[in-house]
């Protein structure tokens, strides 16, 4: 490893603590703070990866983590940026996107065919002759992608946090500074935040002055400030990805996404330095000019040979200035411009005997003999209309800093709806139409001087203070009158290789070809052309393109204008937009007691049931126990998932009858009833158990996943209808078990239920209040599984100690309690139908045998008109009992009713019955095939057909004694 | 799912009624969050156009805002959920066995069963509202959600009726959630209270 720079230079290593990893199987060392990328500088070795197109050897360009040149593989990942990447990562780091090894990629070939490889070849290629396309496809597919995902790696922990502030602002150079610590001083909460681990953007790393100390004092003291400043809240090396509606900002922090919800937005993002297009621009070696100053200031690292700046603006010769301080060997500046703005800086230049060539470009980067690394650099003379002419001189150098201009980073402005706008007397591109509560401080706002940028800053908060409704101090005058940005530093070159956008590998003819073959708006240019589209996202590529279209196409910058930015700004992880997964689900009161009984659970809606009590290998044989011992013995399901709704009021019956099909009005007090729920179109789409306990008062029970479809229409119902009575949604405060069995009444008399059970005192229907062992029941007597049976609704603190003493009662009967899938398959026998599962988004009363639910004989019920008229119609369906031998195929829910060959209806239930010894299903057949006896075909795994034979319904106990016992 | 380190040793994640011992409680590190189990304590709801001068005759405070939570003693608090809605909560009384009513207080007052529908848990310590942010979308910070303030919003997408009281003489939130989802609820906060250093 070369030595570093003395401190004060390597501001984010800690020479204390040195650090190793491996790169291309070889050990590289460093420090602490080091990345990859600076580290591997460190060494000398500045080729880190391939080029995504012609695999041409790439280095580090901005060093920030801007551009895709130092994309990286490691054991856990592909695509990792070297510059963001902690040398203590403890994982083995690789180059990608090579065959071979990355100092001799074989794939280096594609170099020198490229003119066989123009835009958008891919379009025109391939596919002819016919078939040819399925000999290149697996090429294509091999060559395709960057890097080796690693399928075995587990991602780690990520989750999410919502954050809230008064004035978010976004970067923290000088200008997010000033404005965190305007703004925090006005009253307001600031949340300061920063993609860089060390605060102060380009104050960092940047000389502003030839005066050192002024910048570098000025950094300590806004430092000092807010990180003492109890009103503002930093989050570094934190990532703001995205602007969205009322200042809504997914904000990226290690292995979490902060949802940042801010009362106004200050976005001091800075902006992108550009490169100067011309041949070789991209060799090893070649950087922005505010990378070397990184390099330099943040690394201390002292790049081996000498070192040329290409200069489009002064800034650049603060670089040149910089570099030679810190003792590096700077053999020359190259000016695009007659000269600089500020005429002293060539006398600093001259003081340091750094060579000056004005009026010039660098026409042409030479590699060294490896091909590897930057050797010399050719520099030609500028015509006075900006276009080369003629070489000058050649000047050896290994490292090359160019600074073409800047472009403010706007993508999260525009995000927000503001629109880019080019001024051709500064050559900037300026943000304008910004949305209420933004504000733009900095370079982002084309101001660059320091003391321009730091009074931006300010200014930006007092305005998101104003509009806060703090009282802020009047804004400041800003001026800024600095030219930053080169009109063309764009220089074409005979041989080509002048890269536009260094992702995509696109040069200057294949933006201009772009234009030539009509494709003429900016969109258009980068969809055929892939501009863009790289993981840099036009940061470097934007301004050239549309320079470089704008004049192909013979319009004005503006007119041209950039391609329109969309969240993300950068890459980001998928894992980290989904964060810590939240997928509720409910327990019922007795859930711990099925555990312990063996149940399989199952997911019905959002709560989790037992199916069946017994490992899932052997669910048939728990099923047909299971429902043997309903039949002939007693079982216990917990139905507590059932919704519950209660209706107190005066208005309770009216509301009832208006809503349900049914009529209500006269429903005794103790009594229960079908309740069938049609929606304004006349499709059944709930139902459930209405009892009246009271005259003012009915407890209705929904389906489990319906419930809060239902709850929701009745409050939009009793909105419109205003009648007097409450609505609650009572499921949660009630759990449910449903006793059933020819020993049911047995059981509950020895549970100790205070009430005569008998069915003369208790009979099929009915509803009572009782008691068992002191715990207060809501007591149905229902039949959806056919035989006598009593649903026990107690309040949910008390179902567990329920559950235990009907267990415990039930014993010397041997109690079975029975899952979901169980009584599936008991309702099946009975050719009761479950709402969701037996009807669709089209089934009216009259298709599933409910008419006799419906009351025609009332004024109206929701749905009454519509069902009027669908009832009326011909039946095209209706659905139909079907049964089957034991060892023919059996249909699942879903398959196909065909009549003729053409599909008539669908499966909706089918399922072994050992009570039957048959297989039995509902379907939706045609009506013709409707009558018992008919035969219809079903299409089965496989497109088997069957042929089932339509059956009476119910399968079991066709009068309904059982029930009524 | 990470580990669950425990001040006490319980076996399993809350449930019914296991779930009910006050004794159930989760602390992160000194002074910054405590979690515990307060759903045996009493409390009862009433909805309706009668309801706030009901609780006045019964000299209880008549809170006149929404979202709004007052002291109506030691240890008891009425909680305005709407203009029509009130829940009662008592600190000192536990409810485990008690009927619930059904039947009107008065012609427009109708008892709600929020014993036995909700699970009551207070959050309590410093790192309360940082904790919550991980959960939910709504500032519970101090400036903006004050004690005495009530909030009927979403934690970790359910649910959730979260009110700013004291708690013997701590401030700290009240959490009421549909109490078939208080394991799930439970796992979800024990899960965010981890990088507070529960243990």
């Amino acid at each position: 490893m070369n030595p570093r720079l003395d401190a004060p230079y390597g501001s984010l290593i800690d020479r204390n603590q040195p650090r190793s990893f491996t790169f291309e199987g070889e050990t590289v060392n460093g420090y602490l703070g080091d990345t990859v990328a600076s580290a591997l500088i460190a060494n000398n070795h500045w080729l880190l990866s391939r080029s995504f197109k012609y695999h041409r050897p790439r280095g580090p360009l901005s060093m920030a983590g801007h551009d895709a040149n130092t994309l990286v593989q490691t054991a856990s990942a592909p695509n990792r940026l070297a510059e963001e990447l902690p040398i203590d990562l403890g994982e083995a780091v690789s180059g990608q996107n090579y065959v071979g090894s990355l100092k001799r990629d074989w794939l280096r070939a594609l170099d020198w065919l490229g003119r066989f490889l123009p835009v958008g070849f891919y379009y025109r290629a391939f596919y002819k002759p016919f078939g040819v396309w399925r000999l290149w496809e697996p090429m294509i597919r091999h060559m395709a992608g960057l890097g080796v995902a690693n399928l075995e790696s587990q991602p780690p922990y990520r989750d999410k946090q919502y954050l809230f502030c008064d004035v978010a602002v976004i970067g923290a150079g000088p200008a997010g500074l000033s404005a965190a610590l305007e703004a925090a001083n006005g009253g307001a909460q600031v949340l300061l935040v920063d993609e860089n681990t060390q605060l102060g953007g380009a104050l960092t790393y940047h000389r502003f002055d030839t005066d050192v100390e002024s910048s570098t004092t000025l950094l300590s003291s806004l430092h000092q400030q807010v990180l003492g400043h109890q009103h503002i809240r930093v989050l570094s090396s934190a990532l703001c990805n995205a602007w969205f509606t009322d200042h809504y900002l997914p904000v990226l922090q290690g292995d979490r996404m902060f949802k940042v919800r801010a009362e106004t937005c200050i976005l001091a993002t800075g902006s992108t330095e550009q490169h100067v297009v011309f041949r070789n621009n991209d060799l090893p070696g070649i950087v922005l000019c505010s990378a070397l100053d990184r390099i330099i200031r943040h690394y201390a690292i002292a790049p081996e040979g000498d070192v040329a700046v290409l200069a489009g603006n002064d800034l650049a010769y603060h670089t040149a200035l910089q570099a030679h301080d810190a003792g590096l060997s700077v053999t020359a500046v190259i000016d695009l411009r007659p000269s600089p703005d500020d005429e002293t800086l060539c006398e600093a230049l001259a003081t340091r005997n750094i060579r000056l060539e004005t009026g010039a470009t660098v026409s042409e980067a030479l590699a060294d003999r490896d091909g590897l690394r930057l050797g010399n650099i050719m520099v030609s003379h500028l015509a006075a209309d900006g276009s080369v002419a003629g070489e000058r001189c050649r000047i050896a150098c290994a490292t090359l800093a160019m600074s073409a201009g800047f472009m403010p980073a706007y993508q999260l402005a525009c995000q927000a709806g503001a629109s880019l706008s080019y001024d051709d007397a500064s050559a900037h591109f300026k943000i304008s139409g910004l949305a209420e509560g933004l504000f733009l401080a900095g370079s982002v706002n084309s101001v660059h001087t320091l003391e321009a940028v730091c009074a931006d800053g300010r200014n930006a908060a007092r305005a998101a203070l104003t509009a806060l409704g703090h009282n802020a101090d009047t804004p400041e005058t800003v001026s800024c009158t600095a030219r930053v940005n080169h009109p063309w530093p764009i220089f074409k070159h005979p041989k080509g290789r002048e890269f536009v956008d260094f992702d995509e590998d696109l040069q200057i003819k294949d933006i201009v070809n772009a234009a030539r073959q009509g494709y003429r708006d900016i969109q258009l240019v980068k969809r055929f052309s892939t501009v863009g589209m790289g993981p840099s996202q036009g940061r470097h590529s934007a301004l050239p393109t549309a320079r470089l279209i704008a004049k192909a196409t013979q319009r004005s910058v503006t007119e041209t204008g950039v391609t329109t930015a969309r969240p993300p700004v950068k890459p980001e992880l998928l894992g980290l937009i989904a964060g810590r997964g939240f997928d509720p689900h409910r327990h019922t009161p007795m859930h711990e007691q099925h555990l312990a009984l063996g149940a399989h659970m199952i997911p019905a809606g959002t709560w989790r049931r037992p199916g069946f009590y017994g490992d899932p290998v052997h669910r048939e044989r728990w099923i047909r126990e299971e429902a043997l011992a309903v039949r002939n013995n007693v079982g216990i399901i917990d139905v507590s998932t059932l919704g519950g709704i209660e209706l107190r009021g005066p208005d309770a019956a009216e509301f009832m009858n208006r809503l349900y099909t049914f009529g209500f009005l006269k429903q005794p007090v103790g009594r229960t009833r079908y309740a069938v729920l049609t929606n304004e179109h006349g499709v059944v789409i709930d139902d459930g158990v209405a009892a009246r306990l009271a005259d003012d008062h009915f407890y209705v029970t929904a389906t489990t996943t319906g419930v809060d479809r239902v709850y929701r229409d009745m409050l939009k119902w009793q909105a419109q209808w205003r009648l007097s009575l409450d609505i609650s949604n009572v499921t949660a405060a009630f759990a449910a078990v449903n006793v059933a069995g020819p020993n049911a009444r047995r059981v509950l008399e020895a549970a100790g239920c205070d009430i005569d059970l008998s069915a003369e005192a208790f009979p099929y229907l009915d509803y009572q209040e009782a008691a068992i062992a002191d715990i207060p029941v809501r007591m149905l007597r229902v039949g959806f599984v056919g035989e006598l049976g009593y649903e026990l609704h107690v309040p949910s603190m008390m179902a567990h100690r329920l559950w235990e003493i009907v267990m415990a009662a039930g014993a010397p009967w041997g109690i079975r309690p029975f899952g979901v899938e169980t009584q599936r398959l008991l309702r099946l026998e009975k050719g009761h139908i479950i709402v969701g599962q037996d009807t669709d988004g089209m089934s009216h009363p009259g298709e599933v045998h409910l008419a006799w639910a419906v009351n025609r004989k009332k004024p109206f019920f929701v749905g009454c008109r519509s069902v009027d008229i669908v009832m009326q119609q011909p039946l095209s369906r209706l659905l139909i009992g079907f049964s089957l031998s034991p060892d023919a195929p059996r249909p699942k829910e879903g398959h196909l009713v065909l009549k003729d060959g053409d599909i008539v209806g669908n499966v909706t239930s089918c399922e072994y019955s050992p009570n039957l010894d048959r297989v039995i299903g509902l379907a939706y057949a045609h009506p013709d095939d409707a009558a018992p006896g008919s035969i219809i075909d079903v299409r089965t795994d496989n497109g088997v057909v069957v042929q089932a034979i339509v059956t009476t319904l119910p399968f079991y106990d066709p009068d309904n004694e059982r029930q009524t016992l | 799912m990470r580990g669950r380190p425990y001040e006490l040793p319980i076996a399993q994640p809350p449930r019914l009624p296991c779930r009910y011992p006050c004794s159930h409680r989760v602390r992160c590190a000194p002074g910054s969050l405590t979690l515990s189990d307060l759903s045996l304590q009493r409390r009862s709801g009433l909805r309706g156009s009668d309801v706030p001068d009901w609780l006045v005759q019964q000299g209880l405070p008549r809170v006149d805002t929404p979202n709004r939570i007052e002291a109506a003693g030691e240890q008891q608090w009425v909680m305005a959920l709407s203009k029509r809605e009130f829940w009662m909560l008592d600190g000192n009384q536990t409810a485990l066995e008690e009927r619930p009513a059904s039947v009107a207080v008065t012609p427009n007052a109708w008892p709600l069963y929020c014993q036995h529908s909700h699970v009551w848990w207070h959050l309590s310590g410093d790192d309360r509202a940082a904790l919550m942010a991980k959960l939910c979308g709504v500032d519970l910070s101090e400036a903006v959600f004050p004690v005495g303030h009530v909030a009927q919003t979403q934690m970790a997408r359910i649910s959730v009726i979260v009110a700013h009281h004291d708690w013997q003489g701590v401030a700290g939130f009240s959490l009421f959630l549909d109490q078939s989802l208080a394991a799930y609820a439970w796992s979800a906060l024990e899960d965010a209270m981890q990088e507070f250093g529960a243990c």
